[in-house]
C-alpha cells in the first residue's frame, strides 16, 4: 500500500447552497442570476447562483457592487431555517455511510469512509452515491473531493465544481501538489502567499524545495504545517463533533454612524446578542475582538486578551467599549461586531493538533 | 589490638575510602571499614563488591589483628576532633577510641565477615603518571552516559596499544576521545572502566607525580599507587565502534576564542527550548551568529561573534548543554569546530595548550528540526 494511503476522506461541498435551495423552492428563479441577501443599498451577498457568478458576483460582496456587475440580479431574502432543514437532510445521508462526519458549515462536510457502513471499498463510488442521493432528496447538486486526507480532499472538491467530483489517488498526490498554485493550499491565505512570493515560492514544487528550517524561520510554527502538507501529510482526523473556536455577533447599520455615543448604544445590543449565544453553547473565552467596518468597506479589528475566561455581558461590553475608544475614527462606520475567542473549548482542540508540532530532535551516533 | 594514629591523618584517608561505600547496602558488612593491623602498618579497606579500595596507613603500634568498624560512625566522630593523637583499642568486637576529652566505644564486626578482595590472575600491566591518568579521566568522564540499558556507555573505554593510550567516553550524542601518544603499554588491551572507581582515581591523583601501576585482565582492573590500591570489576560488553562515527571530511572549519564562544552560548541558551536546548550556529564569512528560539513561547535571542571561518556558509543546531560542558572542560584559549553537514557531527578540538603527544577530540551530534 502507498505510504500516504491510510485513510479515505471525502469532502462534500454543496454548489451555491443558499442560492440553489431558493432556485429549487421557487422554480421561476431557476436559470436566473440570483443572490441571497439583502437587496437594499447596504446589503451583502450571502450566496450567489452560478448564473450570477458568471458576472463576477461573489459571496460577501456588497449588494451595490453585485448589482453593478449584474444589473438583472434578483435578490432573494435568506431563509436560514429552510437551509438548516435541507442541511439536516444532507447530513442524514452522510450518516447513512459513516458516523465520522465533520460539518464545516451548513453546506460543507468531511467524511471519513475508510471504514463505512456498507463496507464499500471505493470512496469514489461512495461520493458518487452520496451526490446522487443528495440530488434525489433535495434537488440540489453537490461536488466532492476524494483523497487520503482532509486537506487534499478539500482542494479536490473545487476541481470539477459544480456538480462534479475528483479523486486524487495516493500516487497522484505528490505530482498534484507539486503543480498546485501556492494560493490553492488550504491554510495559505493572501498574506502568507505574498510572503511566499517574496521567497520565490509560487507552486507546491517551489515550497517543497525549502527546508523545514527555512520554513520555520520565516513562517514560524505554520512553517512546519506547510512543510508537511506539500508532502501530502495532513493527519488531522475527521472530528465528528467540531469544536467551536469563536463566537460573535455583528450588526450592519441602516445608516452609517459617526458618533461614538450611537456606536456604544449598538455595542450594547450586540453584547446582549452574544450573551444569549454564550448561554446557548455554554462557553467562556479570553479574547474579545471588536470589528469595525468603515463606509469604504475597510475593516479593522482590535482585540484584547484577558488572563482569565469571561462570559458575562458587562465585561464583554466594557472591553468592547474600551477598544472602541482607542480607535480614532477617520470615516463613518457601517458595521460593528464583537467576537469572543480563545474559548475554553479550544484546549481540547489544541491537544488534538499537537501532532502538528515541530519537534527538535537530538541526533545520535547510531550506536 | 591497639594502635595510635593522628586524627586528621586518619580522617583524610578514610574520607576518600568512604567514597566507595554505598548508602544502602544489601550486605550490612559493607557499611564497615576493614582494619588489618600488622605492626606499624594499618591496612584499611572499603568495598561495594564492584569496587574495592585499600590504603596502607602508618600508625604507632606493635600489635597485629583485624576488625570491621562501622564507617559512618567513625567518619562522623573523626570530623568533630581537632588534630590530636587517638588511641584505638580493640577487645573482641568492641573498639574503644580514646581522645583528650574522653572516649567512645564502638560495636564492630568480625574481620572474617568482610568479603575478600579479588586478586587479578595473570594480569597485563602498564604504568602511567598519576596526574596524567587523572586528566584522562577528567577529560572524558563527563561525556559518559547514564543509561542503565546501555551499560557499556556508562563507563570510560581504555584502549592501550604499544604506541599510545586512548580514553573514550560517549552517551551516543556526544563523544570525547583523549589520546596520549607519549605513553604506551607493553601489550594491546581494551577494557571499559565504570565511573565510580574513576571518580575516586580522579580525586586522589589530581596533581600527583607518582607512578600508577595499572594491572588488568578480562574481568578486573587494579590501580596501585602510594600505598593505595583500587580494584574494580570491569563493565562487560563490547564498546561501540566509535572510530566509525568520527567524520573524516570536514570542509567547514570555525576557529574562535573559547571563552567568548562559551559566554555567548551560555547567554543564548537561556532562550532555547527547555527540552532540546537547541541553539543554532550560522556561519557566513568571518561572522558567527548564535541564536536560540523557543517555539512554544516567543522568546528568542541572537548574538554575533567574529571568528575565523573557512568553508561554505552553513547553519547547524546543537544542544547548548553539550557545547557548554565541552567548552568548559577544555582549558585552551582558542577552539576549532569542524563540520560537514547540518546532520553530521561537529568536531571540537583545542587549538593550543596541549602537551606534547596529547590529543583531545570532542564530537557532538546536532539537533535538527523534525516532525
Amino acid at each position: 500500500m502507498h505510504e500516504l494511503a491510510d485513510r479515505k476522506i471525502i469532502h462534500v461541498d454543496m454548489d451555491a447552497f443558499y442560492a440553489s435551495v431558493e432556485q429549487y423552492d421557487n422554480p421561476e428563479l431557476r436559470g436566473k442570476p440570483i443572490a441571497v441577501g439583502g437587496g437594499s443599498d447596504r446589503g451583502v451577498v450571502a450566496a450567489a447562483s452560478y448564473e450570477a457568478r458568471k458576472y463576477g458576483v461573489r459571496s460577501a460582496m456588497p449588494s451595490v457592487t453585485a448589482k453593478r456587475l449584474c444589473p438583472d440580479l434578483i435578490f432573494v431574502k435568506h431563509r436560514f431555517d429552510r437551509y438548516r432543514e435541507v442541511s439536516t437532510q444532507i447530513r442524514e445521508i452522510f450518516h447513512d455511510y459513516t458516523d465520522l462526519v465533520e460539518p464545516l458549515s451548513l453546506d460543507e462536510a468531511y467524511l471519513d469512509v475508510t471504514e463505512n457502513k456498507y463496507n464499500f471499498p471505493s470512496a469514489t463510488i461512495i461520493a458518487y452515491e452520496i451526490r446522487r442521493r443528495i440530488y434525489e432528496v433535495t434537488g440540489i447538486t453537490a461536488s466532492a473531493g476524494i483523497s487520503v486526507n482532509k486537506f487534499i480532499a478539500k482542494i479536490a472538491s473545487d476541481y470539477n465544481k459544480p456538480n462534479g467530483q475528483k479523486t486524487i489517488v495516493p500516487e497522484e498526490i505528490i505530482p498534484f501538489l507539486e503543480e498546485l498554485d501556492i494560493r490553492k493550499f488550504y491554510g495559505i491565505g493572501k498574506v502568507t502567499a505574498e510572503k511566499m512570493y517574496q521567497h520565490g515560492i509560487f507552486t507546491g514544487n517551489d515550497l517543497k524545495r525549502k527546508s523545514l528550517e527555512f520554513l520555520v524561520e520565516h513562517f514560524g510554527k505554520s512553517g512546519g504545517h506547510y512543510y508537511k502538507i506539500v508532502r501530502g501529510i495532513h493527519k488531522s482526523p475527521v472530528k465528528a463533533n467540531r469544536i467551536r473556536k469563536s463566537l460573535g455577533a455583528e450588526r450592519t447599520f441602516s445608516e452609517n454612524i459617526s458618533s461614538e455615543v450611537f456606536m456604544k448604544e449598538r455595542l450594547v445590543q450586540i453584547a446582549e446578542e452574544i450573551e444569549k449565544r454564550i448561554a446557548k453553547s455554554d462557553v467562556a473565552g479570553k479574547t474579545i475582538t471588536l470589528k469595525i467596518k468603515y463606509r469604504d468597506f475597510k475593516t479593522q479589528t482590535r482585540s484584547k486578551t484577558m488572563p482569565y475566561y469571561i462570559r458575562d455581558k458587562e465585561t464583554i461590553l466594557s472591553t468592547a467599549v474600551d477598544l472602541l475608544e482607542q480607535e480614532s475614527f477617520r470615516e463613518s462606520v457601517r458595521l460593528l461586531g464583537i467576537t469572543l475567542s480563545n474559548l475554553n473549548t479550544s484546549k481540547i482542540e489544541e491537544e488534538d493538533e499537537d501532532e502538528n508540532d515541530i519537534v527538535e530532535v537530538q541526533l545520535g551516533f547510531g550506536f | 589490638m591497639k594502635f595510635i594514629v593522628s586524627s586528621s591523618y586518619l580522617q583524610k584517608h578514610l574520607q576518600l575510602l568512604g567514597g566507595v561505600i554505598n548508602n544502602n547496602n544489601t550486605l550490612p558488612i559493607l557499611d564497615n571499614f576493614l582494619l588489618e593491623l600488622t605492626g606499624s602498618e594499618l591496612k584499611v579497606s572499603a568495598s561495594d563488591m564492584e569496587t574495592t579500595i585499600v590504603s596502607k596507613l602508618e600508625v604507632e603500634s606493635e600489635d597485629d589483628g583485624s576488625i570491621a568498624l562501622p564507617a559512618k560512625l567513625l567518619l562522623d566522630t573523626l570530623k568533630t576532633f581537632p588534630e590530636q593523637p587517638l588511641t584505638f583499642h580493640a577487645v573482641g568486637t568492641m573498639i574503644t577510641v580514646s581522645h583528650d576529652k574522653g572516649k567512645s566505644e564502638i560495636a564492630c564486626a568480625a574481620a572474617e565477615e568482610f568479603p575478600k578482595a579479588v586478586t587479578i590472575s595473570e594480569p597485563s600491566s602498564t604504568t602511567i603518571m598519576g596526574d596524567t591518568l587523572a586528566t584522562a579521566v577528567n577529560k572524558t568522564i563527563f561525556a559518559a552516559g547514564n543509561d542503565d540499558l546501555r551499560p557499556v556507555m556508562s563507563g570510560v573505554f581504555f584502549q592501550f596499544t604499544s604506541d599510545s593510550l586512548t580514553f573514550v567516553a560517549t552517551d551516543a550524542h556526544k563523544l570525547v576521545r583523549y589520546k596520549r601518544e607519549d605513553i604506551a603499554a607493553s601489550e594491546t588491551a581494551e577494557f571499559i572502566m565504570p565511573k565510580k572507581p574513576l571518580n575516586l582515581l580522579k580525586a586522589m591523583l589530581q596533581g600527583s607525580e607518582s607512578e600508577v601501576l595499572v594491572e588488568y585482565n578480562d574481568s578486573n582492573a587494579q590501580f596501585s599507587f602510594d600505598g593505595t590500591t583500587i580494584i574494580c570489576r570491569l563493565i562487560d560488553g563490547k564498546y561501540p565502534n566509535y572510530e566509525a562515527v568520527i567524520p573524516k571530511e570536514n570542509p567547514n572549519k570555525l576557529t574562535i576564542s573559547r571563552t567568548q564562544l562559551l559566554n555567548s552560548v551560555r547567554r543564548v541558551s537561556i532562550f532555547s527550548n527547555k527540552t532540546t536546548h537547541q541553539i543554532r550556529l550560522k556561519m557566513a564569512g568571518a561572522e558567527l551568529n548564535i541564536s536560540a528560539e523557543d517555539l512554544d513561547y516567543s522568546n528568542k535571542a541572537d548574538e554575533r561573534l567574529t571568528c575565523d571561518y573557512q568553508g561554505d556558509d552553513m547553519q547547524i543546531g546543537f544542544n547548548s548543554r553539550f557545547l557548554i560542558e565541552m567548552l568548559n572542560n577544555l582549558t585552551c584559549d582558542d577552539v576549532s569546530l569542524e563540520m560537514s553537514l547540518p546532520n553530521r557531527a561537529g568536531i571540537l578540538t583545542p587549538v593550543d595548550g596541549l602537551d606534547e603527544g596529547e590529543n583531545v577530540t570532542m564530537l557532538v551530534m546536532p539537533v535538527m528540526l523534525n516532525q
